[in-house]
């Protein structure tokens, strides 16, 4: 009984916020008469995303695609690799310096580089994904592959247990909210990453088309491409979320 | 013909490198444990009496010394995987993964020890049986009370069937009532299988209910200051608390250990 009060309120209080905004924004664009290429009404962007849907489709999946390849292909590399980072003290030394370089300079500067290198095509913006989302998988996931409790190791050594015994037994499930930490923030960093990059060159995406829109102030239809990017943002933060679910059973 | 001890401790020091200084955790320590005894350690809060255990059990090594394992000498090498299978460790904690259920945490040394015979598995369900938590065999640790996951941190160091227990001051988390339970439960497992216990304790009177014997360490280095022979008939029950050599023993321990004024003692 009390769960289901509970859940009507999660369901019902985002949807009354979501009415309470949008009627807000539709009342001042009323009001204020303001002309459509500078702020357009909440209904006309609505109107445009579906009356528009045909011609945005193929720029919606594009970037979904993007996203999703990038991103996907980025979790086993970035939990392999941070799984040997953390495992192997050498190995640590010689790379954390450059995976830290590589967090923290924004992967949109290295774009027009590797456009340079392969082309506009849809492959470079899937790598630029790749690359954004490992690094902060990565990072995510030496956080938590290093802070696995002493006595959880203890445990392991009065088992003997080897190297690769230890990161499946013990390392891996106790790091897995920081690493799902990780999968999280790097969908979001993977759409910016993804809309960047077809902000910077090619003709398909959403990206491209909020630029082309813009350039010929339509802000109508810069706007609905706007809500699709953010509907994507949302459809993969979320399926993160209940992948989790699915997998963490456990209260900590 | 002497008994070979089944562990051997010959003047073993333990020094930990902190970072601009060197600490002396354990100093000299000897002692010997014939197989089937039950010891104990008493002494106060970092004397090395936890350290003196885990170099038995992988966690750590000696720094100088010898340590013997059924003759063996691990005193170069870390206690190896062989050996470590006729070991169980009972932590302070139950340290139990909350990832697993209860049936799962008694079974992963098994699985680890590639010890997960048919014999084994039957054992995981006996023991889940002897500590009455049949019901329990599929819930999470978090689940299940203090007193009720130690119990399953003890039957997991028991599952692939050691004849050596080593013991963190188990106990120590929990209730006097459960503690006193646990106590009588680990006094009839050890009068049932006859293993060897080192058990860790700063609790006295746990240490002359359960032991043959009891070692004394004190601080600043820790090192072993006294060793006395409890000579007190078997079984014992909790009515022997209250009995004279047992509170003699008692008095006699706390003045050994230096850590109370007995005066103060009402």
């Amino acid at each position: 009984m009390a769960l289901k009060k509970k859940t009507l309120l999660h369901t019902i209080a985002p949807i009354a916020t979501f009415f309470i905004v949008f009627l807000f924004w539709e009342i001042i664009v009323k009001s204020f008469e303001l002309p459509k290429w500078l702020l357009p009404a909440p209904s006309n962007i609505f109107y445009s995303m579906v009356a528009n849907f045909p011609a945005f489709w193929p720029h919606i999946w594009m970037s979904f695609i993007t996203i999703f390849l990038g991103f996907i292909m980025a979790i086993p590399i970035a939990i392999t690799f941070s799984a040997i980072v953390t495992n192997y003290v050498v190995v640590s030394a010689a790379l954390t310096p450059y995976v830290l370089f590589l967090v923290t300079t924004p992967i949109i500067t290295l774009v027009p580089l590797l456009m340079l290198w392969m082309g506009f095509g849809v492959n470079t913006r899937i790598l630029t994904v790749l690359i954004q989302a490992f690094a902060i998988i990565n990072l995510n996931s030496c956080t938590g592959f290093l802070n696995v409790p002493t006595l959880r190791h203890e445990l392991m050594d009065t088992f003997g247990a080897t190297r690769v015994q230890r990161f499946f037994h013990v390392t891996l499930p106790t790091a897995l909210p920081d690493v799902f930490t990780g999968l999280r923030l790097a969908t979001i960093f993977s759409t910016t990453t993804c809309i960047s990059a077809e902000y910077v060159g090619g003709n398909s995406g959403l990206g491209s088309q909020i630029i082309m829109y813009s350039q010929f102030l339509k802000t109508t239809e810069s706007f609905a491409c706007i809500f699709y990017v953010a509907l994507i943002g949302l459809f993969f933060y979320q399926l993160v979320g209940v992948v989790q679910n699915l997998v963490i059973k456990w209260k900590i | 013909m002497q008994l070979q001890p089944r562990i051997e401790f010959q003047n073993v020091s333990k020094v930990f490198y902190a970072r601009r200084q060197t600490i002396t955790a354990v100093k000299d320590f000897s002692l010997k444990v014939n197989p089937g005894e039950f010891v104990t350690i008493v002494g106060p809060s970092g004397c090395g009496k936890s350290t003196v255990i885990r170099m038995l059990d992988g966690i750590t090594t000696p720094t100088s010394g010898n340590i013997l394992i059924d003759g063996e000498d691990f005193s170069e090498k870390k206690v190896d995987r062989e050996t470590l299978k006729k070991i169980g460790f009972i932590f302070q904690e139950p340290n139990l993964l909350p990832w697993l259920t209860v049936e799962q945490n008694v079974e992963l040394p098994l699985k680890i020890m590639h010890m997960n015979t048919l014999e084994n598995q039957v054992r995981v369900k006996e023991l889940i049986d002897m500590v009455g938590m049949r019901k329990y065999a599929s819930a999470y640790p978090v689940e299940v009370s203090g007193g009720m996951t130690q119990r399953i941190g003890v039957i997991r160091a028991m599952v692939h069937d050691p004849e050596i227990l080593l013991m963190d001051e188990p106990f120590g988390a929990l209730d006097s009532i459960t503690r006193e339970q646990l106590n009588l439960e680990l006094l009839q497992i050890w009068k049932k299988t006859h293993k060897t216990i080192i058990f860790i304790t700063h609790n006295v009177e746990e240490a002359v209910l359960l032991s043959s014997r009891v070692y004394v360490m004190a601080t600043g280095p820790g090192r072993l200051t006294d060793v006395v022979d409890i000579d007190l008939p078997r079984p014992r029950t909790l009515d022997m608390i209250t009995d004279k050599k047992f509170i003699a023993y008692t008095k006699q321990l706390t003045s050994l250990i230096g850590e109370i004024d007995l005066s103060k003692i009402v």
